[in-house]
């Protein structure tokens, strides 16, 4: 589970790894700039997607998905143990990952706050 | 860097554009637009940024390929009549005709981009009818969408599969 915020002054988003999240995906906060987030989507199904190449962190399948995967030459960071809270955030070239598949406590609320973020420009 | 694209984008959105104006915007799921559409889940973040993505692109595809056409050739008519039923007509047709309905339904009220696209959809059918029916064309357009809304009202039979 991870917390995400948006500090629209230092135009970051911003997600905190909370409790054991930490451990698995070796992080305790990714930071991106608002101008590379393209957009966030709820998204569990995209849990029975393969995970291609685990390149560090945990995985258990069906218990755990965390850390940094690599699909079709795509750079992934997962961090998800219950799909129905999936939320994929996808990012721009310029970032470290192409995207983000991240567990949120309310993936409804955490959509709208970036979407509206985004579409403010 | 993705894998490049191996798809028909114009396709997809128009794909997508029947799930929307069928389902709305909440009711179709990542995995109906990924079976639907047959693209890869990653290839569809890659080129849209996410479902809202896809949605505005739809949107804005709907605009200028039906809604925009139909209102320039309503726009030709200067019979009251003619106009008004080939209003009704144009927005009763195609896969993607509730899609404005729909978007103004339910998404404008919380997505600005929306609410803009619409708006401009809306302005578009008013003034095709300007036209025909001059000063009462912001009424007229509001009976063709309210026409098409009742018409989205009564329930259809399941498809058979």
């Amino acid at each position: 589970m991870a917390l995400i915020s948006i500090d629209r002054e230092r135009g970051l988003l911003t997600a905190e790894f909370q409790g054991l999240d930490k451990l698995w995906t070796f992080k305790s906060r990714l930071e991106i700039p608002l101008t590379h987030v393209r957009g966030a989507t709820h998204d569990p199904g995209i849990a029975r997607e393969p995970k291609g190449i685990r390149v560090g962190g945990t995985y258990f399948p069906g218990v755990i998905t965390a850390g940094r995967f690599r699909r079709d030459g795509e750079r992934l960071f997962w961090d998800v143990k219950n799909p129905d809270k999936a939320v994929v955030i996808e990012l721009a070239d310029a970032e470290r990952y192409d995207r983000l598949v991240i567990e949120v406590d309310d993936p409804r609320a955490t959509v709208a706050l970036i979407e509206q973020t985004i579409a403010r420009g | 860097m993705g894998r490049p694209r191996a798809f028909d984008t114009d396709q997809a959105v128009s794909t997508a554009a029947a799930l929307f104006a069928t389902h709305g915007y909440e009711g179709t799921s990542v995995d109906d637009l990924v079976t639907a559409t047959g693209i890869h889940r990653g290839s569809l973040y890659k080129v849209f940024g996410s479902k809202r993505g896809l949605h505005l692109t739809a949107l804005r595809n709907h605009l200028d390929h039906e809604i925009h056409p139909a209102s320039a050739a309503i726009a030709t008519l200067t019979d009251p009549r003619q106009a008004l039923n080939a209003a009704i007509a144009s927005y009763d047709n195609g896969p993607a005709a509730g899609l404005l309905l729909l978007a103004a339904a339910e998404r404008a009220p919380h997505d600005p981009e929306v609410a803009a696209l619409v708006a401009e959809g809306i302005t578009a059918l008013e003034d095709a009818l300007r036209p025909s029916h001059g000063d009462a064309a912001p009424q007229l357009a509001s009976t063709v969408l309210g026409t098409r809304l009742r018409l989205r009202a009564q329930p259809t039979a399941p498809k058979e599969h």
